[in-house]
């Protein structure tokens, strides 16, 4: 009997033993890294599209007022359905909401909190950056129309540019997007077949080529793949050293997304939206004004409850965000909000209460 | 596919008379409450999806497994077929490829292969089955995507292009080719596992009746033992069939994320398990999210239907046969 | 019990050589076979290994993640969140998988009549197959909407996952038991109860353990459910509250996996040879105790 008991308790000892000692291993290596209580934390989700930018503010913020503040960027479309859910403090998303998102959210508010432009990167080893791309051409790349690099229509455009007759890839987001929102609006305006067979949308029947999630992931196809060809915020262009077009504008200029590009887009229109602040300055008009404007910028947008248990927190950091934060966008190539958008998303930003 | 050997006395046959036991009603409570909870949940799981999804079946009937779009101008139309026939086109694929690897491989570990090597490799097959999805994933998309595009779909298309399944040079490295391989990896091991079980299990008498008649080892095989296991390596299939279905992560990181439905797998698709794992985050309107779990639906009635089909093949066999 | 003829004619081939030619053929493709299947465990597995050594360093265990936004190369870290945050979710689920798998399976094998234990073990078998995706969508649906993420949501769900496995392994270990035992104790007049608990369980432990070491080397793995229950993180702290989202090694390599970052594709490389490593050890240890309660049981210990 004795002998029974000692053989029943061994492999038990062992299991505990182990168990213990993982537990141990695992406090000791860890005690090191700082844990934090949620109290001073603001947890937000949304667009990928600014990460870039609230990656900066993240850092900065925590310095200054000693609030930590995280995010996840798991897409426009998430950022919406987070802040419905209750899930995130504060959601992101480029698109704005719809009225029955509105209705959905239950009592949330949206304001622009920063501007940049949609880059469109091209993977054409041994070429040079800033080839020309017009509206046309792109929906006919994403129509599935124009197959080749060395298309006549493509050749127009870059005159002296040996372009390689390699298959176009072009690459789509496949999770709900904001910045596909704003990309497809583009399309909309400067393609007839595109707008019937298509559409605008955070998420559309994309006819040709492949997707991938995020900016992130649409960087990293194009990254990958000789001949792909993809939208995404310039700062992903950048920091992945990617090449990226020249688009035509209307002005019949071929416009950089850079912060002269951007600044001279936003003013196309000053009106908001009354219920979600939109401001639409996809494909500004022709005029002298726009001469500069790339034609495929967009303001992106905080989503906020108007009833939040945090509301003392994010008050605050969305004014730093409108004001101060502004001037860390300028490296990341977010150029600063105009000065009456500042005056509206604080406006609004009073309706927000504990 | 173990039944028990041995079983223990009733409770009905250990009573005493007038003797009332509270400890042994407690055990009853507890485990039988335990066990139910199998039950409960699949009845659970089944209700809450049908919940969800209910405002997408209502508005699309049955016309949602028929419509090949998703999201429309103003996200109001949603439809399932390029989802069907993509993970119908990877699963099936990768069964094509998988079942002949598998039967190999059992018969190599129960017919030929020498003890020592049998210690050896079975351990490494059932280790393939233990790497997670999200590594095969990662694989896929940093190893064996730029091999696709770099040696294997050239060659591949140089060769059988005429195929349509072969009819364009792969460009990207995520398309339905990978897809296939990655689930034809994961399959491998589970129908072999099975199948090494099955062909253990076939009574030596038939087989050494059959080599004493002057059978070769492969003529056993094929005459013996691949008919006495003939049901259970139709449940083998089915399973690992259940298994790549339901797979969302592996797929979603290398099969492209399109909606198009055309027979040439060096272009990207998509399949039911991988568009909701790559939408569900992002759904942003009650309509995409009852769609998305409408595609839930489909998948968990298929593979209900899939899992009981092997299980009661399996049941028949171990019965007919009594093999554990 | 009936035999199956062979239903191949072995005599009509009168050509001994083919016979003897087709059948070294095939025992030359099932050699094949399996050694390309071997192969691939080994490209895949000496992938991770050579692509994640240089990622491995005690910073990788003992930092956290960054958030990085500038456009230099990203500075390495390590997955020191990750790790702590898998441990925890595992954990977890193992303490809540553990108990209900071992009582269905003391049901199902003592206690149930044979009728019913077979309807239920069905069911468990059934569950055992659901896919991890729609596993996930359920607890979404049935805990997080309008409560929001948190760790032990998504150890539900991995639990849900386990259980079947471990009441499998369970049942077949329980059945090994002999019932002359069972017999014995009862005999002497213990009660149903005392004879499970302290009779038959403690035989058992070895196969049990063995299930749950196995079910818990799948759960590790899993990606799916996390995505639903616990992918809202702050990615640079180390949080052990269990009703907070934490990060988890799956949900790093799934995430990093698709950047197009290089130094985070070597990160998730170190993080899948972790994670294969914490799967293998878990496989190892099963394995062992898997032989000794069976050699133990047969009497050969």
């Amino acid at each position: 009997m004795k002998e029974f008991v000692t053989r029943r308790k061994r492999p038990l000892g062992v299991l505990s033993v182990l168990v213990v000692a993982v537990t141990a291993v695992a406090v000791g290596l860890t005690t090191g890294a700082q844990a934090r209580s949620s109290a001073d934390e603001l947890k937000g989700a949304g667009a990928t599209f600014p990460a870039p930018l609230i990656a900066a503010w993240q850092t900065r913020y925590e310095a200054a007022k000693g609030v930590k503040i995280s995010y996840n960027p798991i897409g426009s479309g998430g950022g919406i359905s987070a802040i419905s859910n209750k899930t995130v403090d504060f959601g992101a998303s480029d698109a704005p909401m719809t009225p029955d998102q509105f209705n959905t959210c239950g009592g949330c508010v949206e304001l622009p909190w920063a501007l940049s432009a949609t880059s469109i990167m091209y993977n054409l080893p041994g070429l040079p950056n800033n080839l020309h791309m017009t509206g046309p051409i792109l929906a006919g790349i994403y129509l599935g129309q124009i197959k080749k690099w060395d298309d006549p229509k493509i050749k127009a455009v870059n005159k002296g540019v040996n372009l390689p007759s390699t298959d176009i890839t072009p690459v789509y987001r496949s999770d709900s997007s904001g910045t596909s929102f704003n990309f497809t609006t583009y399309l909309n305006t400067v393609s007839r077949q595109w707008k019937s067979q298509v559409g605008r949308g955070t998420t559309v029947n994309w006819p040709a080529g492949v997707g991938a999630r995020g900016s992130a992931g649409v960087s990293g196809v194009v990254s990958r793949t000789p001949g792909a060809l993809g939208y995404a915020d310039i700062a992903y262009a950048l920091k992945n050293h990617l090449k990226f077009f020249s688009v035509q504008n209307r002005a019949k200029k071929f416009a950089r997304p850079g912060l002269a590009g951007i600044k001279a887009a936003a003013l196309a229109d000053r009106k908001f939206n009354p219920q979600s602040n939109e401001l639409s300055i996809v494909n500004p008009p022709g005029s002298k004004r726009f001469a500069k404007a790339y034609p495929i910028c967009t303001y992106t947008y905080v989503i906020l409850r108007i009833q939040s248990d945090k509301a003392n927190l994010l008050k605050p950091f969305i004014t730093w965000a409108l004001t101060t934060g502004q001037q860390y966008g300028r490296p990341l190539i977010f150029e600063p909000i105009p000065k009456y958008v500042v005056a509206r998303g604080k406006a609004t930003l009073k309706k927000v209460h504990p | 596919m173990a039944v028990a050997q041995e079983r223990a006395p009733g409770p009905a046959a250990l009573q005493r008379r007038g003797r009332f036991r509270p400890g042994d009603a407690l055990l009853y409570l507890v485990t039988c409450a335990a066990a139910l909870s199998g039950a409960l949940l699949l009845a659970l799981i089944t209700r809450e999806i049908l919940v969800e999804a209910w405002p997408a079946m209502q508005k699309f009937g049955l016309s949602f497994l028929t419509t090949q779009a998703w999201g429309d101008n103003n996200k109001t139309l949603f439809g399932a077929k390029s989802f069907i026939f993509g993970t119908a086109v990877t699963s099936f694929g990768a069964l094509l490829l998988a079942t002949p690897l598998s039967l190999a491989i059992a018969l190599f570990l129960t017919e030929l292969a020498p003890g020592w090597i049998k210690r050896v490799v079975a351990p490494l097959i059932d280790l393939l089955a233990a790497i997670p999805s999200v590594v095969l994933g990662l694989w896929g998309i940093l190893v064996l995507g730029p091999f696709i595009t770099g040696t294997l779909g050239p060659a591949i298309h140089g060769t059988l292009g005429w195929l349509p399944i072969f009819a364009s040079k792969p460009t990207v490295g995520s398309n339905m080719f990978a897809a296939i391989l990655i689930l034809t990896i994961m399959m491998v091991p589970i129908i072999s596992s099975i199948c090494r079980e099955l062909f253990v299990s076939v009574p030596s008498e038939l087989k050494d009746g059959a080599l004493a008649l002057g059978a070769t080892r492969w003529e056993v095989v094929k005459g013996v033992v691949f008919p006495y296991a003939r049901a259970g390596i139709a449940a083998a299939m089915i399973l690992g069939l259940g298994r790549a279905v339901g797979e969302a992560i592996a797929v979603t990181q290398v099969i492209g994320n399109n909606v198009a439905i055309h027979a040439d797998l060096f272009k990207p698709g998509d399949t039911l398990a991988s568009r909701i794992a790559g939408q569900y985050q992002g759904a942003d309107t009650a309509l995409q999210v009852a769609s998305l779990v409408y595609l839930a639906v489909i998948l968990l009635v298929f593979s209900l239907i899939a899992n009981l089909t092997a299980q009661l093949i399996v049941r028949r066999v171990a019965a007919r046969h009594n093999i554990r | 019990m009936s035999a199956q003829a062979p239903t191949a004619d072995l005599f009509r081939s009168e050509h001994m050589r083919r016979r003897r030619i087709v059948n070294k053929v095939v025992e030359g493709v099932a050699t094949v076979a399996a050694l390309a299947a071997v192969a691939v465990l080994i490209i895949v597995v000496s992938s991770v290994v050579r692509s994640g050594w240089d990622a491995i360093n005690l910073d990788f265990f003992t930092k956290n993640q960054t958030l990085y936004s500038g456009f230099g190369p990203r500075p390495a870290s390590g997955i020191a969140n990750a790790i702590v945050g898998t441990l925890i979710i595992i954990g977890i689920a193992i303490l809540m998988a553990l108990p209900v798998g071992v009582a269905t399976a003391i049901y199902l094998n003592e206690l149930a009549p044979r009728k019913l234990a077979n309807v239920l073990t069905l069911a468990f078998d059934v569950l055992n197959g659901v896919p991890a995706i729609v596993l996930g969508i359920f607890v979404f649906v049935f805990v997080v909407v309008g409560h929001g993420q948190a760790a032990w949501k998504a150890s539900f769900a991995l639990a849900i996952l386990m259980v079947p496995m471990i009441a499998r392994s369970t049942q077949e270990v329980l059945a090994l038991v002999p019932a002359s035992m069972r017999e014995a104790s009862l005999a002497l007049g213990a009660a149903k109860w005392r004879t499970t608990l302290s009779i038959v369980l403690p035989q058992a432990v070895g196969g049990i353990v063995t299930g749950a070491t196995l079910a818990t080397a799948r759960a590790a793995g899993e990606t799916a459910p996390l995505l639903f229950t616990t992918a809202l993180y702050s990615a640079d702290t180390m949080t052990y509250d269990p009703r907070q989202p934490i990060p988890s090694i799956p949900m790093f390599i799934f995430t990093s996996a698709e950047q197009p970052d290089p130094v985070l594709h070597q990160q998730a490389w170190g993080a899948a040879a972790v994670l294969i490593g914490i799967i293998l050890i878990a496989s190892l240890i099963a394995r062992w105790f898997a032989d000794r309660s069976v050699q133990r049981l047969k009497g050969e210990r």
